[in-house]
């Protein structure tokens, strides 16, 4: 009897939590849109780029969901691989540049770009995989979550030292600046439109790769169970490392697409996007692919439109600075009231 | 042959291994960032230093794979060279492309030509090669020598760079004390003069060869004692290390005092993590958030500018602030209780930013002063000195500090070894042994996760109450994620669940670096390698709580308590 007592009183903060959480976003919205904070086309543009960044939110947290997916384990040095692309594809891009071949082929070049980004994003998450997680495939749960935020803070401060801590600005390519589509209401970015896309037709590939082919299907087979796909047949090391290698690949586009849309690249750019993008991950129900797409595309448009919507309603001087507050509440209250994501079932207990 | 053949093969890989270590080390600018700071002045510095470890190693790890002993030699020098002539190529291929530095930012000219020894690239280049095959041939030479005579060496050379990394803070503390005389025919210049050299290396050698027989003899004798003279010399140790600790301050001097207030801060903050997860096993990411809390209530009730304008002192405070963070932990913890161990961390995490975002906001900038802060936070006793009778001290800035954080910490090192033996102690290691099961066996989980979050709290509070009195005010910038970070480092590298542990942590951690001023720039990278490195290599930490040490290596436990078995007759 006493038990239930006091886990009664934890039911009454959650309680509580959740009702301050709804009655909070339902008088912020109502106070927002009756003062007229802003108009139609603001909010449309806010969208817009919401969906911009949530597509690069969604293609990083691809590669935690699969790696999770796989070993069940939240690589927190993610977000540095995808630093890691974008900061050794703005040498190529800057290189192409001077060159003047950006501007010639600037399809071509970009592509150069991207692919280096890729390449050299995969190098390091291979690398990673086998020199700071693979020992650890039998330890307790928490030592690989210790070695990853150690390996996360050595390839922030590595790079730092290598590439120096300026603040890096990505070169214009013209054909990206305008937009893309002015038509009447609604104005969408070149640049956006790009990101969008490309990070919908890589998704696209992801989602072919892992559910058509023969190494996807292995990947799936470990997911569902690690002893018994050994015993099928299947070099469960050498699909753990091309999942590492996949996720490496998908987190390097990331940086170039980040780079598009917010024109620069620094060495700690890796750890703020790198948190929200495992929380669209979880937002999504974490191993679950379609669930990461949705996940990132979900808290890059809460992150845009949230802290205008819930917070110029109160009248809270410059919300947008709290934008990262919104992210993080998003990632608290995920994990506290439904750590299975939307797509996800809850576990059995 | 085939097995020289495979011996010369796994050399050239050991060489080419270090000699990506190497470059690594030259590139992220570790070894230019050394390269003036001198261990023998005028014949060693420590970024000459960097560079001649690695491929010593080398020769070391390769000559202990087997083989015959010319074998192993010469496997040491190819090792040694590989490792050399892959530092030449890179050395020939910076000197003719100076574009390189255009990405790697820290090859400049002065690396090159540090790399190169202030020769021309070629000469430079063959002499790299030459130096690491010799120091690879040293090493395998090394792995030859019996190990009662290779240890003192060993420690010779590690005393002798330590005591030159301290030379200022040696050097004016000895002319305060009027060893002028000495402290110039030990140190010259930055580092040690050669006569210095060759005393500190003889003593450290015959303190380490001395130590074993010592330690050997005098741990028999008092294992012989029976268990009241056990207890009195326990105590009287105890008695000495206070007795120390007290007049640490006096013997250290104001700059080194201020390193030890760093130290003991962390150490606090450390002790109370310790709390969290070493016991409980509740990996805690925002532990920052309750240093900020404890910094953030001493400054508004303490501070007479701040938004509360109260200007209480700060012992009354101090129960207030201590409660105030204790409910925090509560609130904080209340949510996660039933959270997993990785997602528990996580979400800590999300507090621990969300709590910096706030402090740092405009939205909340009338009580909490936004990116300003809140100044004026007064002293921890109100003045700026206390003149200490008897003994004739003067108390001031850190020496002041020093004194309440050394209570805080024994006060809190107190409360945590005896909880850890106590009911509640063993109803943590159940849970962090497995939750289901300590449930199932009546131990209530959601109670004493609570108590940990609680204490951790309060102990992390005390941390940042003592932080804000002694920077006299408050930034939200100091309260980031690399804090939690930090204390979790050390409490790793230290060993989980050990309170010595915790302060060789910090003094490792955080001393040293206030020590090397070069490295404060490599303070993160040096974490992060710690943090990979342990989990690794030895997750139990360097002072290993005992429990823990068995729990991580239950199959090495098994054979070495057998090993043990055995050579009970021979003693």
């Amino acid at each position: 009897m006493r038990r239930t007592r006091r886990l009664s009183l934890v039911d009454i903060i959650l309680l509580a939590v959740r009702v301050g959480v709804v009655v909070g976003v339902v008088l912020g919205t109502w106070a927002t849109l009756s003062a007229g904070a802003l108009d139609a086309s603001q909010w449309r543009n806010l969208l817009v780029f919401g969906i911009a960044q949530g597509s690069v939110y969604a293609l990083i947290a691809l590669g935690y969901t699969l790696v999770y997916g796989v070993l069940l384990m939240i690589n927190f040095a993610h977000g540095d691989v995808f630093m890691f692309g974008g900061m050794t594809a703005f040498f190529v891009a800057d290189a192409l540049a001077r060159a003047g071949f950006l501007d010639a082929n600037p399809l071509i070049g970009m592509l150069v770009v991207l692919l280096v980004a890729m390449l050299s994003a995969m190098l390091v998450a291979i690398l990673l995989e086998r020199l700071a997680y693979r020992p650890l495939r039998r330890a307790p749960r928490l030592v690989p979550l210790i070695t990853a935020i150690g390996a996360s803070l050595f390839i922030s401060n590595s790079v730092r030292g290598l590439y120096g801590e300026q603040v890096k600005a990505y070169p214009r390519v013209e054909i990206f600046q305008g937009y893309f589509f002015e038509g009447g209401p609604l104005q969408i970015l070149r640049t956006h439109a790009i990101v969008i896309m490309s990070a919908l037709l890589i998704m696209v590939i992801l989602y072919w790769f892992v559910e058509r082919t023969r190494t996807g299907r292995a990947m799936r087979a470990i997911s569902e169970d690690k002893d018994t796909a050994a015993l099928m047949g299947i070099n469960v090391d050498r699909i753990i490392a091309v999942t590492f290698a996949i996720g490496g690949m998908l987190a390097g586009a990331a940086g170039v697409l980040y780079a598009i849309v917010f024109n620069q690249v620094h060495w700690f750019m890796g750890f703020l996007p790198g948190i929200k993008a495992f929380t669209a991950a979880v937002l999504g129900g974490i191993g679950n692919i379609v669930g990461a797409m949705l996940g990132g595309l979900t808290l890059g448009v809460l992150e845009s439109i949230g802290p205008n919507l819930l917070l110029s309603g109160f009248g809270v001087p410059s919300p947008n600075q709290l934008r990262d507050v919104v992210a993080f509440s998003v990632l608290v209250l995920v994990l506290v009231f439904r750590p299975y994501g939307i797509l996800g079932r809850p576990e059995g207990r | 042959m085939s097995g020289n053949g495979a011996m010369l093969r796994s050399a050239v890989t050991v060489g080419g291994i270090v000699a990506a270590v190497m470059l690594y080390l030259v590139t992220v600018g570790l070894v230019l960032a050394f390269s003036e700071r001198e261990v023998i002045t005028g014949a060693l510095t420590l970024g000459r230093l960097m560079l001649a470890v690695p491929p010593l190693v080398a020769g070391f790890v390769i000559a202990g794979r087997g083989g015959t002993w010319t074998g192993r030699l010469v496997a040491g020098v190819v090792t040694g060279a590989v490792a050399g002539a892959v530092m030449a190529v890179a050395l020939l291929f910076a000197d003719a492309v100076p574009g390189v530095r255009g990405v790697l930012v820290r090859v400049s000219p002065a690396l090159v030509a540090f790399v190169a020894f202030d020769q021309p690239a070629t000469t430079g280049a063959a002499m790299n090669v030459a130096l690491a095959a010799v120091l690879g041939l040293v090493g395998a030479v090394a792995r030859a020598t019996p190990p009662h005579v290779r240890r003192p060496l060993m420690w010779g050379a590690l005393g002798l760079v330590i005591m030159s990394m301290l030379e200022p803070f040696v050097r004016p503390r000895l002319t305060d004390f009027e060893l002028g005389a000495v402290s110039r025919f030990i140190y010259q210049g930055r580092g040690l003069s050669i006569p210095g050299a060759v005393i500190m290396f003889v003593a450290f050698a015959a303190t380490t060869a001395g130590w074993r027989p010592l330690r050997a003899r005098v741990g028999g004798r008092i294992a012989a004692a029976d268990a009241a003279t056990q207890a009195t010399i326990r105590g009287m140790a105890l008695l000495v290390l206070i007795l120390f600790l007290l007049a640490l301050p006096q013997i250290a001097g104001s700059f080194l005092s201020q390193v030890l207030v760093f130290v003991g801060l962390y150490t606090l903050l450390g002790l109370g993590l310790n709390i969290v997860v070493g016991y409980a096993g509740l990996l805690d990411l925002g532990y920052v958030a309750f240093y900020a809390v404890g910094s953030y209530l001493t400054a508004l009730l303490t501070s007479p500018i701040s938004s509360l304008g109260l200007g209480i002192p700060f012992w009354i405070a101090l129960p207030i602030v201590v409660l105030g963070a204790a409910l925090t932990g509560l609130f904080i913890g209340a949510p996660v209780l039933r959270l997993r161990g990785d997602y528990l961390a996580i979400v800590t995490l999300g507090f621990g930013e969300i709590a910096r975002l706030l402090f740092l906001s405009d939205a909340l900038k009338p009580w909490f002063g936004g990116t300003q802060g809140i100044l004026g936070v007064p002293g921890i006793f109100g003045v700026s000195r206390i003149d200490v009778p008897v003994l004739g001290w003067e108390l001031t800035g850190p020496t002041l500090t020093y004194y309440p954080l050394l209570f805080f910490c024994i006060l809190a090192a107190f409360v945590a070894h005896r909880l850890k033996y106590s009911r509640v102690g063993r109803a943590w290691n159940a849970l962090r042994e497995d939750e289901d099961v300590a449930e199932a066996t009546g131990v209530n989980t959601v109670n004493y996760k609570l108590l940990a979050f609680a204490l951790g709290a309060a102990v992390g509070c005390l941390g940042g109450a003592v932080f804000a009195t002694q920077l006299q005010s408050v930034f939200p910038g100091t309260f980031n994620i690399l804090v939690s970070i930090t204390v979790l480092a050390i409490i790793i590298l230290g060993g989980m669940g050990s309170i010595p542990g915790v302060i060789v942590g910090s003094l490792a951690l955080i001393g040293f670096p206030q020590l090397l001023r070069e490295f404060a720039e490599f303070r993160l990278l040096v974490y992060g390698g710690v943090l990979v490195i342990m989990m690794i290599a030895r997750p139990e930490g360097l002072v290993p709580d005992i429990t823990r040490r068995r729990e991580l290596h239950e199959a090495d436990a098994e054979a070495e308590a057998e090993a043990e078995m055995t050579p009970v007759e021979g003693a």
